[in-house]
């Protein structure tokens, strides 16, 4: 008992020594930002404001999360002990896994800093320091505690993207976002996200540093090209007469690849039946897990540390044949339509009082519609390849109430099939088609069964005169 | 601090789309013993009392129900009672709403001033217009008693009078009024069919799951729905009942015959203008159901209906009928018309008019994907080495719970909804619903509704085809294909004949399949 406690004391003194140049490196954010509403796409949207943490690296950088400074207008930091605020503004930001680089304009800011350090991924239950700014308040706060765990996490800023994570046990709350984890002097981590509601307390989480050190990397050409996927799943292999069959020994080794999703990395070079034995090299497990270093990890981490342009080596079983096969990792995972996304302007066209948009979470949030075959459509839009009859699900969202579409609502939420007689495939499409003269625009919708009929002449009278009732500032917007 | 950073730091769940749908369902209360009471002070002093012959022509009836677990095919959920008042009619059988007795174990009669008792079975049940026959086991039962007939001619603002049961055996009446009468949905197969909308404060009492509307000492119908916040009751009139009344004794024409197509109102003047629709009224047809009366009359969709048998249709898809003014065309399709009897239509197609004979027929129920109800009908399920395969129905579901079209598997959700447009040949929709751990299906646990498509390589578009091309394994392997993950699966084909009684006795089922 008494050792115990004396390990305890001497770590205090630690952190302690260590706290002076943290806090000179320690930066508060105050973000104003402006959200767009995917229900009046045409408005800049609402003015909110923020504070978060983040902390200054090699090269006069300023490192954040993302969620911090998404669709920031205006930015300023401020360092401890030095209440005045300066303009900053976003070098790089990567939604996808919520981090984002700062850059000051006036160089006196980095006066007295040190750029931190990052150190590795600390061990199971050692001790960490949590820097920031919670329950908003000018002055640094220190929190600490263990590294209870360390796995795959969907990170909530996308609400898509999952990546290494690792929990804590140290309160972190609103306003600790982007602040350094750390220890013995170097960032292990940057806070990030916790978990609500009464399920679980003491629950932290933070980004390691191999994802930020790789967001680093990526950015290194001046561009963040976002992570690179394999877009296959797979399924633990376990069963013993589905290893038989597929022609494997009883030793836990290999997973089978269930979906190969169209127009990713994999698409036309894995099949779904095949089976992983390595990756890059390194042994599969029948959970689909790898050793790297002294850890047994989700073999998706080969592809977490890769960039766009490198390849990935497999080695598989087909039909109880082994093949060695390579995957370039050309291309970002293409569908993005589930993630939210920011930095963004909405897409639409307004024609007739009637707001065509293409359909993605954003969308989806705002409007929340009860469509049956919508939510499907969205749902399954990767898994059943709904792209490739529709690379964007054009719907009508908002109707701007007028005589000319008095009869439109039963086609709200609906989706676009075509629009006098021209296949929708995107937005574009329906921009180009209203604007081509025509005396009737005939509009049909998937699952409505009638067509929208819209009379040339009648649309021109209302166009201005729906514009001005419902303060429409532009017809449409075709560019994110 | 900003509220917008708190929201940013809380973990949101993988899938945020939490889209409600309204049902279709019409939204009432029933009249159940479950449903909330009506005030209690809501009524006035009773008219007059029952007159004797009505009175002795009711029956008090006990049903003891119970439906099967979807979730677990092979059992049944716990019994419970419903009860009501039914109504002798002329030939000693007792006619009752068909939610009534809908998978009865057990029917009870009684007579409301003896208490005397005896049992029933349903000799008749049509759940399109939700009504059924009783037949007393013992037919001296009832042979003293008076049978009801039924009333005609009953318009809008006729008054008619609900009985309900007081506990001491006497009928209590409450006065009513007639405030519309239109084609709405009825329970269960949610068929749109004639009905009386019954202005009446009713008391809520013991036993009012069938309740009859007299006038007169004769039938106005039975009540089939209570909406206790707007005091109006749902009453299947007699013109359904007669349609019903001739079902057993035809037994080849049986059941409302059912037209298979949508529409929508033709009130845009712009697609009017565009389809060169010069007269008024007519409604276009958005959907012709597969292997419905329509389809094989050769009506399409983008048709404009302009007129049925010489009766007008307008805009919203209404006609003049003789007796209840202006109603749904679906009242002259179905309550009006009897199976296999010919109604000639008049459309409109590419601007030129045409007159269609179409054959009314009752829908083919062997051809339905989803069922909308399979009531008094035990689930068919089978089991593969634990693993449990049934066919998609809306009843499966319905087991999600009120909100099952948004809780549900999205899309055995969407199936159920669009299955009118799945192709022709689509079958029925064999799912694997969940599994029974156990070694043969190691590794499968947290399989859950996932469609099949084949087994052994065979295409699977019902149980059959499942337990045929069960019987032709593929090097000793069942090799089970899926629409979505995991795609495949394997299991030991001789593992798991071996292990079936293992696998019935550990979970004490009663077979390993029922179909």
């Amino acid at each position: 008992m008494f050792r115990i406690l004396s390990i305890t004391a001497s770590l205090i003194l630690a952190a302690a020594l260590n706290a002076a140049p943290i806090a000179e490196s320690l930066v508060r954010i105050e973000a104003t930002s402006q959200e767009p509403n995917y229900k009046t796409p045409w408005n800049p949207g609402d003015v909110t404001s923020g504070v978060g943490a983040g902390f200054v690296i090699a090269g006069d950088r300023i490192m954040t999360n993302a969620h911090v400074v998404s669709n920031a207008r205006f930015l300023t930091v401020s360092k401890e002990g030095d209440p005045k605020p300066y303009p900053a503004r976003v070098l790089h930001i990567a939604h996808d896994c919520d981090l984002a680089l700062l850059g000051v304009e006036n160089p006196e800011f980095f006066n007295g800093t040190t750029g931190l350090e990052f150190g590795g991924i600390p061990p199971i239950e050692s001790v960490v320091s949590v820097y920031g700014y919670p329950i908003g308040g000018t002055r640094l706060s220190v929190t600490r505690g263990i590294v209870s765990r360390i796995d795959f996490q969907t990170y909530s800023h996308s609400a898509m993207d999952s990546h290494l994570t690792i929990q804590i046990d140290a309160a972190i709350n609103p306003g600790n976002s982007g602040g350094p984890v750390m220890q013995k002097g170097k960032v292990v981590g940057v806070a990030f996200q916790g978990y609500s509601g009464d399920v679980a307390q003491n629950v932290g989480y933070m980004i390691p540093t191999p994802v930020a050190l790789r967001f680093l990397a990526d950015v290194e050409d001046g561009t963040y090209d976002r992570y690179v996927d394999l877009a296959f799943s797979h399924r633990e292999l376990f069963n013993p007469a589905a290893r038989r069959a597929l022609g494997l020994e009883d030793d836990n080794t290999g997973v089978l690849v269930s979906s190969v999703y169209g127009g990713g990395s994999s698409s036309g070079i894995l099949k779904p039946g095949d089976v992983i034995l390595k990756i890059d090299t390194l042994p599969v497990s029948s959970d689909g897990t790898i050793p790297l270093g002294s850890e047994s990890v989700p073999l998706t981490e080969v592809v977490e540390r890769k960039f766009k342009g490198d390849t990935v080596t497999l080695d598989i079983l087909r039909d109880g044949k082994p093949k060695h096969l390579k995957v370039p990792l050309n291309e970002p995972w293409p569908f993005t339509l589930q993630s939210n996304a920011y930095d963004e302007k909405p897409r639409f066209v307004v024609f007739a009082g009637l707001v065509f948009q293409p359909v993605d979470q954003n969308f989806m949030e705002a409007h929340n519609p009860g469509n049956q075959r919508l939510n499907y459509l969205f749902d399954y839009f990767v898994e059943d390849e709904i792209h490739r009859d529709r690379p964007e699900l054009v719907v009508l969202g908002t109707i701007l109430p007028d005589p000319v579409n008095a009869y439109a609502e039963e086609f709200r939420f609906s989706p676009v099939d075509e629009i006098n007689g021209r296949r929708i495939k995107r937005i574009e499409d329906v921009a180009q088609v209203f604007a081509e003269p025509a005396d009737d625009y005939v509009i049909t919708f998937a699952g409505t069964g009638r067509p929208l009929v819209l009379e040339r002449k009648a649309v021109q009278e209302a166009g201005p005169r729906i514009a001005e009732r419902y303060g429409v500032a532009s017809q449409e917007n075709l560019i994110k | 601090m900003k509220p917008r950073f708190f929201l940013l730091l809380l973990l949101l769940p993988l899938h945020a789309l939490a889209g409600t749908t309204p049902g279709t369902a019409v939204q009432a209360t029933k009249l159940t013993e479950s449903s909330p009471a009506v005030p209690q002070q809501a009524i006035a002093a009773l008219p007059e009392p029952v007159p004797e012959i009505t009175k002795n022509s009711l029956l008090r009836v006990n049903s003891t129900n119970q439906v099967y677990d979807f979730f677990q095919p092979w059992m049944k959920k716990p019994p419970f009672s419903r009860r009501g008042l039914g109504v002798l009619l002329e030939g000693g059988r007792i006619l009752v709403t068909a939610e009534l007795v809908a998978n009865s174990n057990f029917i009870e009669l009684e007579k409301p001033a003896t208490a005397e008792k005896s049992s029933a079975v349903v000799e008749h049940v049509d759940y399109d217009c939700n009504l059924a026959l009783l037949r007393p086991n013992d037919e001296g039962f009832v042979k003293t008693m008076p049978p009801l007939a039924l009333a005609d001619g009953l318009r809008v603002s006729d008054q008619a009078n609900i009985l309900q049961l007081e506990p001491n055996g006497e009928i209590a009446q409450t006065p009513g009024r007639i405030t519309s009468i239109s084609v709405g949905s009825y329970p269960l197969e949610n068929l749109g069919l004639l009905f009386f909308k019954l202005s009446a404060p009713l008391q809520q009492r013991d036993g009012s799951f069938t309740l009859p509307a007299v006038s007169d000492g004769r039938l106005v119908g039975m009540l089939m729905r209570y909406d206790a916040r707007n005091q109006t009751a749902d009453v299947i009139p007699v013109p359904v009942i007669r349609h019903f009344l001739k079902e057993p004794g035809a037994p080849g024409t049986r059941g409302f015959p059912r037209l298979g197509l949508s529409f929508a109102a033709l009130r845009d003047p712009q697609l009017r203008h565009y389809i060169g629709l010069k007269e008024p009224g007519g409604i276009y047809i958005t959907e012709i159901a597969p292997h419905g009366s329509a389809e094989k009359a050769g009506l399409k969709k983008g048709d404009t209906l302009l007129a049925i048998d010489g009766h007008a249709i307008d805009q919203d898809g209404n006609y003049e009928d003789d007796d209840f003014g202006r109603i749904l065309f679906s009242h002259l399709t179905s309550t009006r018309t009897y199976p296999g009897e010919v109604l000639k239509f008049q459309i409109l197609r590419a601007g030129e008019k045409l007159e269609i004979p179409v054959v009314l027929q009752p829908p083919d129920r062997s051809r339905v994907v989803s069922d909308t109800h399979l009531s008094d009908k035990p689930p068919k399920y089978v089991i593969l080495g634990g693993l449990v395969f049934i066919e998609l129905s809306r009843p499966y579901l319905q087991e999600w719970g009120n909100n099952w079209t948004a809780t549900a598997p999205q899309r055995l959700v969407y199936y159920d909804a669009v299955q009118n447009e799945l192709p022709a040949d689509r079958g029925k929709i064999v799912i694997l619903s969940q599994v029974l751990p156990s070694p043969d299906a190691l590794g499968y646990e947290g399989l859950q509704n996932i469609v099949v498509t084949k087994l052994n390589g065979l295409p699977v578009k019902s149980l059959s085809d499942l337990v045929e091309a069960a019987k032709k394994p593929v090097n000793g392997f069942q090799k089970i294909e899926f629409e979505e993950d995991p795609k495949l699966v394997f299991l030991d084909a001789a593992a798991i004949e071996a292990n079936r009684d293992a696998l019935i006795k550990h979970y004490s089922l009663p077979a390993l399949q029922r179909l």
